[in-house]
């Protein structure tokens, strides 16, 4: 056993002195066979064949085990600043009521947290986790180690104008996390996430959380996730979404910094007329890593999914994109797209990317498209011929390579925000 | 302001330019024609800089320097301008954003102070009427989308809010029609003074009728061949480009 799973076991074995009833113990033994039966990512698996987890299994991190441990005050080197209300604060995984300002929220909205939770709303909240949790073997380690749990539901009809700021902070070296979230709308309602990674010490962390999300019918969400861990950080996260009749799911994911990342995301349009847009960035300088698998399900007749990924490659950065549609035999009339453009800017730089298209039905509109390539050479010269530096003409022509992502984010707020985020150096602190 | 000595250039291993001779003095206009593949596009991009072209041989000093040995950017700022052939598309770089980082690097570079928003709006909404244009271009990104005859007019709206000492203008007429000739025309009719010099590079004698140039030379074989007043394009425009070749294949000297 690696030093890593060594000490996720002590963790989980430590959690037995919870005060957690039989049935959460036994969900969590449930969670950690099924942890074990699936056994360490190697890249012997097709799912991981590009993404090493060699660096993780050799870290030695501690879980905690209190499910409230509170940053009280204005801790100075919690990175807060200019994020809004309202907003919920999770650091080192645990919730911080002290950090979060939700007063003010409308009465549509409703927050429930895992440790107030009563034993019925923990089996539910468990069910509706299951899906997120089965997509990967940290998902398993997720549920039978997670500490902190937070339930958002947003009654029909309501609609959030704000963007709702969901702030995970890595605060302690030498620690992981790992959280749950699950977000359900009613139907016509309407909300923005805007959901911050972020790493405040340089010290090895690893963030752990899984997202379940279900959308009643015609109902809204836009959900945009930056990560910005420590450059030591590893960020494993899984992602599902159902989505009910005329439902409108956009998520927007930015893999700006940290060791190594890799998000899983499912989407799953199981009625008809449900959309769902899913664009993202990631940046690589030397010796990270970022890798997203995602994987759109259209189960029914009449829905439409629009994906684009686009990866900045320096150094001897890497990353991987693999991108699964699949279209039911009965899903008629599907409209799909998706496309994964990287922009490789060293010759040591690596990017693998795979498209897998899975369609069984015969009526349906579907296409893709990858491409990897350098800077465009000519609007590096013609940017030069108007007397701009050619360093900084470089970093233009990345940033507006990316920016494009950015521009379709529908909250104004929000997207100048991403937008001055990823108009900063390029590539972290390794710019080369 | 210009001296081009014995200029040679390749194109991978091919010599393109065999040796061009030309002096272009502050205020006037030149104009170099010539057939396809004769070198005029290889002679304003080794003048801008472009990197595909390799020099062999030969000097360029522009206001007693040696232009060869600048940058790119360099020689943009130093008042160099080039009005491409096919402009290029940038998705994502806004249109203002380029017109005023451009202006403000070579402002900068002449150690003038930059302009502010305000300023700078005030100029570029003041030329674009010259040119004729929509301003809703400027929050467009570069040339993204653009009609031929809008990259065109495009190149010369930076031309005439950078004002260079040297502009070289890339088959700048190809791909307009006749209206929007007129409004490229006059632009950079506008440019023209005592203190500033352009080089057209066109194959059709067209643009000449708009812009009457002070001296034509014909390029042919990577060197020029002849040179006169704007005589010769109408002659040219007569006769095509066939008895140039002819000329060569019997070695006559050029003048």
């Amino acid at each position: 056993m690696n030093p890593f799973l060594t000490q996720c076991r002590a963790s989980f074995e430590m959690q037995a002195t919870l005060e957690e009833g039989v049935v959460e113990r036994g969900q969590r033994q449930a969670e950690w066979t099924r942890f074990e039966a699936l056994g360490w990512p190697t890249t012997r698996l097709e799912d991981w064949k590009y993404t090493t987890l060699s660096g993780l299994e050799k870290l030695s991190l501690q879980n905690s085990v209190e499910p409230r441990e509170e940053v009280k005050g204005v801790p100075p080197s919690l990175p807060l600043e200019g994020i809004p209300a309202p907003r919920l604060v999770f650091v080192d995984g645990t919730f911080q009521p002290d950090q979060s300002i939700i007063d003010g929220l409308p009465k549509g909205v409703r927050l429930r947290f895992w440790p107030d939770l009563d034993a019925p709303e923990r089996e539910r909240f468990t069910h509706k986790m299951a899906p997120a949790r089965a997509l990967t073997a940290f998902g398993a380690l997720n549920g039978a180690l997670f500490t902190e749990g937070v339930w958002i539901t947003v009654d029909a009809g309501c609609a959030l104008e704000a963007p709702l700021h969901l702030v995970k902070v890595s605060r302690t070296g030498q620690r992981m996390s790992h959280g749950a979230v699950l977000l359900e709308l009613g139907e016509n309602s309407e909300l923005t996430l805007r959901e911050h990674c972020v790493g405040s010490t340089d010290q090895p962390t690893h963030s752990n959380w899984v997202t379940a999300i279900e959308l009643a019918p015609r109902a809204r969400l836009t959900l945009v996730k930056v990560q910005q861990e420590g450059l030591l950080s590893y960020h494993t996260a899984a992602l599902h979404a159902l989505q009910r009749a005329g439902s409108h799911l956009q998520v927007f994911s930015f893999a700006l910094s940290g060791a190594l990342g890799r998000n899983d995301i499912t989407l799953r349009l199981i009625e008809p007329h449900a959309e769902c847009v899913l664009k993202g960035v990631y940046r690589v300088a030397d010796r990270a890593l970022q890798d997203f698998h995602t994987s759109i399900e259209h189960d029914s007749p009449h829905c439409t999914s629009d994906e684009c990924f686009k990866g900045v490659l320096e150094g001897t950065g890497r990353a991987v994109f693999n991108g699964r549609v699949r279209v039911a035999l009965d899903a008629q009339k599907t409209s799909s797209r998706q496309s994964n453009h990287n922009l490789l800017l060293s010759d040591k730089a690596e990017v693998n990317t795979k498209p897998q298209l899975e369609i069984f039905a015969d009526d349906v509109k579907c296409s893709h498209g990858t491409t990897v390539g350098q800077l465009d050479e000519e609007q590096w010269f013609y940017l030069r011929t108007r007397g701009i530096a050619a360093d900084l003409a470089r970093t233009l022509l990345i940033q507006a390579f990316t920016l494009e992502i950015a521009e379709v984010i529908p909250h104004f707020g929000v997207r100048e925000e991403v937008r001055r985020l990823l108009s900063g150096t390029v590539g972290g602190n390794d710019h080369v | 302001m210009l001296s081009i000595k014995n200029l040679q250039a390749s194109v991978g291993d091919k010599p393109i330019l065999k040796g061009i001779n030309l002096d272009v003095k502050a205020g006037e206009v030149h104009a170099i024609m010539g057939p396809n593949g004769s070198g005029k596009s290889t002679l304003s991009n080794v003048l801008a800089g472009r990197e595909n072209a390799t020099v062999t041989g030969g000097s360029v000093t522009y206001q007693g320097k040696d232009l060869l040995a600048l940058a790119v950017e360099e020689r943009a700022r130093e008042g160099i301008f080039l009005a491409f052939q096919y402009p290029v598309e940038i998705p994502g770089v806004g249109n203002v954003y380029l017109l005023k980082a451009a202006l403000n690097a070579q402002r900068k570079h002449r150690g003038l102070p930059e302009l502010d928003a305000m300023d700078f709006l005030a100029l570029v909404k003041d030329k674009m009427k010259l040119m004729e244009m929509n301003e809703s271009m400027l929050y467009r990104a570069v040339n993204e989308g653009f009609s031929g005859g809008e990259k065109k007019r495009n190149e010369i709206l930076q031309m005439v809010v950078l004002e260079p000492s040297l502009a070289i203008l890339d088959e700048t007429d190809s791909g307009l029609d006749i209206d929007a000739l007129k409004v490229v025309s006059h632009g950079v009719n506008s440019l023209r003074s005592p203190d500033r010099a352009m080089i057209l590079v066109t194959h059709y004698q067209r643009l000449l009728d708009y812009i009457k140039p002070d001296f034509v030379h014909v390029l042919s074989d990577g060197r020029i061949q002849r040179s006169g007043g704007p005589e010769l394009a109408l002659e040219l425009e007569r006769e095509g480009y066939a008895w140039v070749g002819n000329e060569t294949n019997e070695g006559v000297v050029a003048p």
